[in-house]
């Protein structure tokens, strides 16, 4: 039960508040031929707020606070969508969303106790295998994406938790160190570097080349943190030998890069508007009409752009609500994510899983914002809970239940351990 | 634009703005309870030596005599990673990280052992208690 329930009101209080004044924006200057339309948005928004804040009570959290901020962005992504084109429910984005919030209770409730996962670590390597063979056995030639039906499913994105996972249990054993040769290794390090190696090896087959510095990322805040475990031993010339392999890698890869990457590297916008430069011109120009206050809920001319839910979404939501929500909309995810910087987690465990998560989400939005913005080459990669997208959203939610299972932590032995002999308070022998 | 889509706009963001806040203070209000959270986890424990005390404030405290360690111990006789301490529902365990000297609780070598309160842990020279935390105030 929430401990404060002061706070409690005024968070639900704001975050109705919040979404109220978006859609009285909506409701004053959108553009929707039929009111029941806006309604019903209303109503929806509204409804999953008031579902979502009684839901959390019955879960034992220590902190609340990340719910708030997960609420807050997801409603508004789902007003955001709505709006695009003209206001109406985005349906297929509103159970996105329903989805995303339910697989992060089941992110909390699976990663809260650390005792629990890390005597089954190996079921995250496992289970990034099953999945990359899933990918390699049922997707299209060399993507990755598997059809079911009507709707198309990204394995790919389900290894991201999975690697999170892998990199946070591994960090308990830095001390046990076997000597091979003349050298101490970590069997652990070892394995989650190959790890590392065949996942990129992967994403480089699949062309997926826009995912990899999100797993690149994931790794290299891990190998932070192992390299400062325990605090005492953080050394400076490991740091220094990892930077240096890091800058070899990105130049082998920029090197061998496939050759529509390296187009896309050395393409010029606006003397290509109309080719590779077509979906960045049009973003740039976007911004640029949306100003600070945008033209007005569902008056832009980007969705009629491909990927503008997806791809250039930041720009879609600067033009049509303008550059100061598509800002907020980034304070509010980067506040998610940095909200373990004011209540710092209490183990290497959570602490690694922390700054797996941040890294992943901070990578995806610069990735996206960057590329809309036309200042590193174009990627398809989403902005958690913002861009559409099932596979995206289903996991960013797995990964925030996460970041509150560091918040409300578990330090519980198994059932077997519990009963200790009693031992009088006293005892010498020396 | 008009002047009322411009005031209504920033009204809206002001919304935003201020509800975002809220959440921050919100989030620095929880922390109070779950330092309270983790005292029930750490069961208010602490060490302590002559005219010392060492908060125990994470799930692992690595002593030693290296300058960053958590709890410094600067005596030769104490290696620079010298042993670890966890703690798992409510209760402390002690490690030895292959230190020279060793680790000695209530005058018994161990490599690891669940402590108990009032136990003595000799690290090299050192002599630490393993206590219920005490209010400064109190003597």
């Amino acid at each position: 039960m929430y401990a404060n329930p002061v706070a409690y009101v005024f968070s639900c209080i704001f975050v109705l508040l919040a979404h109220s004044a978006m859609l009285a924006n909506a409701f004053f200057y959108g553009n929707y031929s039929d009111i029941k339309d806006l309604i019903i948005l209303g109503g929806a928004v509204v409804a999953l707020d008031i579902v979502y804040f009684i839901a959390i009570l019955f879960f034992k959290q220590i902190s609340y606070a990340v719910d708030f901020l997960l609420i807050l962005i997801l409603n508004m992504s789902v007003i955001f969508q709505s709006c695009f084109g003209g206001v109406h429910l985005d349906i297929k984005h509103y159970v996105t969303c329903i989805a995303a919030l339910v697989s992060c209770k089941a992110g909390f409730l699976i990663c809260r106790n650390y005792k629990k996962l890390q005597d089954k670590k190996y079921i995250f390597y496992i289970g990034i295998c099953i999945l990359m063979v899933m990918i390699v056995l049922f997707a299209g030639e060399r993507s990755m994406w598997i059809k079911i039906g009507s709707f198309s499913v990204q394995p790919s994105e389900f290894i991201k938790p999975l690697f999170v996972l892998a990199c946070a249990t591994s960090v308990m054993d830095q001390q046990k160190k076997h000597k091979i040769l003349f050298v101490n290794v970590v069997y652990e390090n070892i394995a989650l570097f190959a790890m590392t190696a065949v996942i990129c090896l992967f994403q480089w087959w699949c062309r997926d080349l826009g995912s990899l510095p999100t797993f690149v990322g994931i790794y290299c805040c891990g190998f932070l943190l192992r390299i400062c475990y325990p605090k005492a031993k953080f050394s400076r010339k490991k740091l220094i030998f990892a930077c240096i392999i890091l800058l070899i890698f990105c130049a082998v890869a920029y090197k061998f890069a496939p050759e529509y990457v390296q187009q896309r590297l050395h393409v010029d916008i606006w003397n290509d508007k109309n080719g590779d430069g077509y979906q960045q011109s049009r973003a740039l120009i976007g911004i640029a009409n949306g100003g600070w206050f945008g033209v007005g809920p569902g008056k832009g001319y980007l969705h009629n752009i491909p990927a503008y839910e997806s791809d250039i979404v930041f720009s879609t939501i600067c033009e049509e609500w303008g550059l100061l929500y598509g800002l907020m909309m980034v304070c509010v995810i980067l506040i998610m994510v940095a909200v373990p910087l004011i209540n710092p987690p209490r183990s290497y465990y959570h602490a690694t899983m922390s700054t797996g998560v941040c890294a992943a989400f901070v990578v995806q939005m610069a990735l996206n914002i960057f590329g809309s913005c036309n200042l590193i080459p174009f990627t398809g990669v989403t902005i958690p809970f913002v861009s559409a997208g099932g596979s995206s959203m289903v996991v960013s939610g797995f990964m925030i239940g996460m970041l509150i299972a560091c918040q409300s932590p578990v330090f519980r032995e198994s059932a077997s351990n519990k009963k200790q002999k009693e031992v009088p308070a006293w005892r010498w022998s020396e | 634009m008009n002047s009322i889509h411009l005031i209504l706009c920033a009204v809206a963001a002001i919304t935003l703005d201020l509800c975002t806040l809220v959440l921050i203070i919100t989030a620095y209000r929880e922390k109070r309870s779950a330092n309270k959270n983790w005292d029930w986890v750490a069961n208010s424990m602490e060490l302590a030596e002559q005219g010392m005390t060492y908060a125990l404030g994470c799930d692992e405290v690595l002593i030693g005599r290296h300058a960053s360690a958590d709890i410094r111990l600067p005596d030769l006789s104490v290696s620079r990673y010298h042993a670890m301490m966890t703690v798992s529902n409510g209760r402390w365990t002690i490690k030895d990280l292959n230190s020279k000297s060793g680790i000695f609780v209530n005058g018994n070598p161990v490599h690891e052992i669940l402590l108990h309160e009032n136990d003595v842990i000799k690290i090299g020279n050192r002599r630490l208690i393993f206590r219920k935390r005490r209010d400064n105030n109190v003597r």
